[in-house]
């Protein structure tokens, strides 16, 4: 049997194809024109540049599939399938021809050459991960059909697309999958991603080899490489531009010769590549030259790195001797106040626990969402999304629910976390499998069906079996991090010695990275932050490589700063010099000490968070009812900000600011309503949405805002949102009022289109609009029932069908 | 293109970031110029403009132009390019961070979001500015003669279509080059984004620009 890609790759070199749009422009392609119709329309030409590539000494040629996708091919009159399935044939009859004409022995490799769909995923973009996958699964499963020998996923430059792209890969054919991205000069991909968190994620997917192509010349790749080299496992692929584009009456061109483009191909592969080939503006002749020059030349042998890597979007953690701090914030364990968010789905109060522990110096989130009355895994979704969303840092999936855990892996951006296995049969048979598959780094506890081990060698043992069972299925260790397990010194003498020495086995004779949920030490003690500070201490001396701490907890962090200045880890003390200042910082800003005196509705008129929120609290202290607090001094006060705002006397950054001094003075009194067991009245339900097409949605959130301050609960759909949506919302929730926005004239016509399916429908519902291009006459030939000129305007509608009971 | 964050920060006007907030001719009071601050800084701390422009050939005839080998029909365009023989088409974005941040901020505080979103428009504006004046001394060196810019003007001005997007998004290829996508409803991903067609002139007089007062919508809130 023939030997297939995989089993060279990486072993010796091969050498990739080289451009094809110029090549196509040349043969008479035209501007516009979609070059892979040309698989139908002008096969000869498509098989013959095929065949250049292969006489001039290429081991793979990509078919011509690279702009094929369900989004690009939208208007064209042939379909994904058939383009796809031509393109590789063509490939495949080149392949043949020139195996005839010259023999087999050299190997000749089809590859189904998939690029980007050119849309930007949610939660920033238009499309779902989920319509990215399946574009990409059709143009895998033609490519498959056709009989590509493996799959080119090239010119990408956004992670999470490229996470859907190899998804639709592995799940729906059996080939080898590479992967080459496009960095610009910088080392970044256009979404902010770099080179080491690329790789850790594609590594943990399983991908058979990584590489640059595209973007940059060869020179420019040199210049990354040690970044690639420096932190991948796998076989790396090179594919340049001819140089860097210079544009030349309008059109652009590439302008490194082939000898000297093959000079520098034999330094990168002198460098750790295992394949070159070429990309924009390189012909038959490049890679002509750069066979001729590197043909006779070894691979250097690729190396496991054994680095123990997390990832978000746009940066990779590393595991190493300087510890890490996971913030454990985003749990409900314990916590009434995040209970009842989950039960609201009050992202927010979520995503702002997170903003907080970023702020306070936290590497990664652990991200708990779990209550047993709750969609847990529909959460976690969102919850893993809606975080990516704003915050840079890896998460932690943390759930016993191996659905949730599935989603939470599947939807992350990145290599993530998982939180955790333990030694019982049962879970590593369910975790481990979806660990593997999605590449996590996976945290061991060391227990089993027996419970906790009360000795070292006890828990060790597990450790061992958990090590073991985890290569079964294909887990290196260095994707393994140990929890040796903390159980409080009240109930046990012993347990902080248990701990620590089976930390220091762990990390230093088994040669395993670790973790330990600190604070666990002192339950039961008071001052608890006394003992675990210290024993935080202790454990990071004892090899702890991660500390699931708190890090708003100020003596923790500074325990923290403090051993890596120690140790030797905190390069002239700046980190914690550093981390000293901003300490001071805050115990001197104003924000520390709001203007005492200030009457509520001084504060909310200035717009001074801090401020009503004490002056709440004092309201409250003094046994003010919660309601009088509402109607005679918060809603009054608003009101007046409201008048000044509409008199062009105030504007909009001060209403802001007000209608968060409201909220601040809400969540005060929310607070004293929970602790009673009541909780605020709504004054109704609304439903507000930015309209299909439309993708501006801050006009929309800051009417959310000021209506949610007059007391009304807002059902917020975000923005390019289906008409049916708005629709069965409304049904489902008895809606009496509806908001919409809308910020282009083109995207008006959607407004009119979600009005009609209401009417239609018979949906008892008011409709108001609002948004940059609207007016009143606008509003009337659309059928809404009431335009809002400004935020303010929303609300006095809303509060006038309030008083006559029509809300 | 060289342009730093630091020249942004330097050729951002203040003005134009609280007439985007609605203040018209008024003076924001101190908290609020305050917060502007520190918000125009996060976002200049965090951003990473990127951009991308061809110069092409051009000739107008009346009911449309030609730039290059592509055709636009618009008389509006047709009237801006009229006295220009050179037209560049660009696209330029503030890319991703911006609609980040933004995000952060609609979380945590409101005022801070609807001046960042002020903010990101002053500076986009200001970043196509000074990406206009490196079009121009580019065409003038290529060229060898003076040359002078006309008013940029974007896809969805006067009678130029919407869909002329999927033309420049093409020519320029956008979304390999910036990262710069766009939705199926014509609009741009990242948001803070602008494309546009640049008319180079010899005619010195085609540079004037009117702003506001060449614009016939008289009742514009934004009016200077």
């Amino acid at each position: 049997m023939d030997k297939g890609f995989i089993d060279r790759i990486g072993k010796e070199l091969l050498f990739f194809d080289g451009g094809m749009g110029t090549l196509l422009q040349e043969r008479g392609l035209k501007t516009g024109e979609v070059p892979e119709t040309w698989n139908i329309l002008h096969p000869e030409v498509i098989r013959q540049i095929a065949r250049e590539y292969l006489l001039a000494g290429s081991n793979v040629v990509s078919a011509n599939t690279f702009g094929v996708n369900s989004f690009k091919c939208k208007n064209l009159e042939y379909g994904v399938d058939e383009l796809v399935g031509a393109g590789v044939r063509l490939a495949r009859e080149a392949i043949a021809q020139v195996s005839d004409e010259c023999g087999s022995s050299a190997p000749r490799y089809c590859a189904l050459d998939i690029g980007s769909l050119g849309k930007l995923l949610k939660p920033l973009g238009e499309i779902s991960f989920d319509e990215a996958y399946n574009a990409f699964r059709e143009v895998v499963i033609a490519g498959d059909r056709a009989g590509a020998d493996l799959i080119l996923i090239e010119t990408v430059s956004d992670s999470y697309e490229i996470k859907a792209a190899v998804l639709a890969a592995k799940e729906n054919s059996d080939l080898p999958v590479v992967v080459t991205m496009i960095f610009d000069e910088g080392g970044k991909l256009l979404t902010g991603g770099d080179v080491a968190s690329a790789t850790a994620m594609l590594e943990g997917l399983g991908v058979d080899a990584i590489g640059f192509n595209c973007g940059l010349g060869p020179e420019q790749m040199k210049t990354l490489m040690p970044q690639l080299t420096g932190c991948c496992s796998l076989p790396i692929v090179i594919n340049p531009n001819a140089g860097l584009p210079v544009v030349v009456n309008g059109q652009t061109m590439y302008t490194v010769e082939p000898d000297e483009f093959a000079k520098s191909m034999r330094t990168l592969v002198e460098m750790g590549a295992s394949a070159v080939g070429g990309c924009c503006g390189t012909t038959p002749k490049h890679i002509e030259r750069v066979v001729r020059l590197c043909g006779d030349m070894q691979i250097k042998p690729v190396t496991d790195k054994n680095l123990t890597v997390v990832s978000s979007y746009n940066h990779a953690v590393y595991f190493t001797r300087k510890p890490l701090i996971i913030g454990e914030r985003i749990n409900p364990t314990g916590k009434s106040k995040f209970k009842q968010a989950l039960r609201d789905h009050d992202m927010e109060y979520i995503y702002k626990e997170g903003l907080t522990q970023e702020e306070k110096g936290a590497h990664i989130l652990d991200v708990n969402v779990g209550l047993p009355e709750i969609d847990e895994p529909a959460l976690m979704q969102e919850a893993v999304t809606g975080i990516q969303a704003i915050i840079d840092l890896p998460l932690q999936i943390d759930t016993s629910d191996t659905v949730a855990m599935e989603k939470g892996l599947r939807y992350y951006n990145g290599k993530p976390m998982l939180n955790s296995v333990n030694g019982k049969k049962e879970s590593m048979e369910s975790v481990f499998p979806i660990a593997k598959k999605y590449g996590a780094v996976v945290v061991c506890l060391c227990l089993d069906e027996d419970g906790i081990p009360e000795t070292v060698e006890g828990r060790l043992a597990v450790a061992d079996k958990l090590v073991r069972t985890a290569a079964e299925y294909g887990i290196p260790k260095k994707n393994l991090v140990m929890d040796a397990l903390v159980l409080t010194i009240s109930t046990g003498q012993d347990n902080a010695n248990i701990t620590l020495e089976t930390l220091r086995k762990i990390r230093y004779e088994m040669g395993l990275h670790t973790v330990l949920g600190v604070s666990n030490i002192s339950f039961g003690l008071p001052e608890r932050v006394n003992i675990n500070t210290a024993f935080f201490t202790m454990a990071m001396n004892n090899g702890l490589s991660a500390g699931i701490v708190n890090p708003s907890s100020e003596p923790m962090m500074s325990a923290y700063y403090s051993f890596n200045a120690l140790i030797g880890e905190d390069e002239q003390c700046m980190e914690y010099i550093e981390s000293c200042a901003a300490g001071d910082a805050q115990a001197q800003t104003p924000k520390a000490a709001p203007k005492s005196g200030l009457s509520l509705e001084e504060a909310i008129i200035k717009g001074l968070s801090e401020s009503a929120h004490q002056a709440t609290v004092k309201l409250l202290e003094q046994n003010t009812d919660s309601l009088s607090i509402i109607n005679d001094m918060l809603i009054p006060a608003l009101d007046v900000v409201g008048k000044g705002f509409e008199e062009k006397k105030m504007f909009l950054p001060q209403l802001l600011m007000s209608a968060d001094a409201a909220k601040a003075s809400f969540e005060a009194i929310k607070t004293t309503l929970s602790r009673q067991g009541k909780s605020s009245e709504s004054k109704g339900k609304i439903v507000i949405a930015t309209v299909k097409g439309d993708i501006h949605d801050i006009g929309k959130n800051i009417v959310k805002t000021l209506l949610e301050n007059y007391g009304f609960d807002m059902i917020d759909l975000g923005k390019d949102v289906d008409p049916e949506l708005i629709l069965k919302t409304v049904q489902e929730n008895n809606i009496r009022l509806v908001g919409l926005s809308a910020l282009m004239t083109t995207t008006v016509v959607n407004m009119e289109e979600t009005i009609k399916l209401l009417r239609k429908n018979n949906a008892d519902c008011r409709v108001m609009v609002g948004g940059a291009v609207l007016t009143q006459e606008y509003a009337d030939m659309i059928g809404a029932d009431f335009y809002s000129k400004d935020a303010m305007g929303s609300v006095r509608y809303a509060n006038e069908l309030h008083d006559r009971g029509e809300l | 293109m060289n342009i730093k964050n630091s020249d942004l920060k330097n050729t951002v006007q203040k003005k134009e970031i609280y007439r985007y907030l609605g203040y018209g001719a008024n003076e924001p009071a101190d908290a609020v110029r305050a917060l502007a601050d520190e918000v125009l800084s996060e976002l200049l701390s965090v951003i990473k403009p990127k951009s991308i422009y061809r110069i092409y050939a051009c000739g107008a005839y009346g009911s449309g132009v030609r730039v290059g080998d592509m055709d636009f029909k618009s008389s509006a365009l047709a009237g801006n390019l009229a006295q220009c023989n050179k037209a560049a088409l660009f696209a330029a974005t503030l890319g991703l961070e911006a609609d980040k941040l933004l995000q952060r901020y609609e979380i945590v505080n409101m005022a801070k979001a609807s001046i960042a979103q002020a903010c990101g428009a002053a500076c986009i504006e200001a970043y196509c500015n000074l990406l206009q004046e490196q079009i121009r001394l580019a065409a003038q060196e290529a060229g060898g003669e003076p040359l002078y810019i006309r008013p940029r003007f974007s896809p969805g001005y006067g009678d130029l279509p919407l869909e002329t997007q999927r033309d420049i998004f093409r020519a320029l290829e956008c979304t390999k080059r910036i990262g710069l996508t766009l939705t199926q409803s014509l609009l741009m991903y990242p948001t803070k984004s602008v494309t546009a067609f640049i008319g180079l002139t010899r005619n010195p007089q085609g540079c004037h620009v009117g702003k506001c007062k060449s614009c016939k919508k008289t009742d514009c809130e934004f009016r200077l």
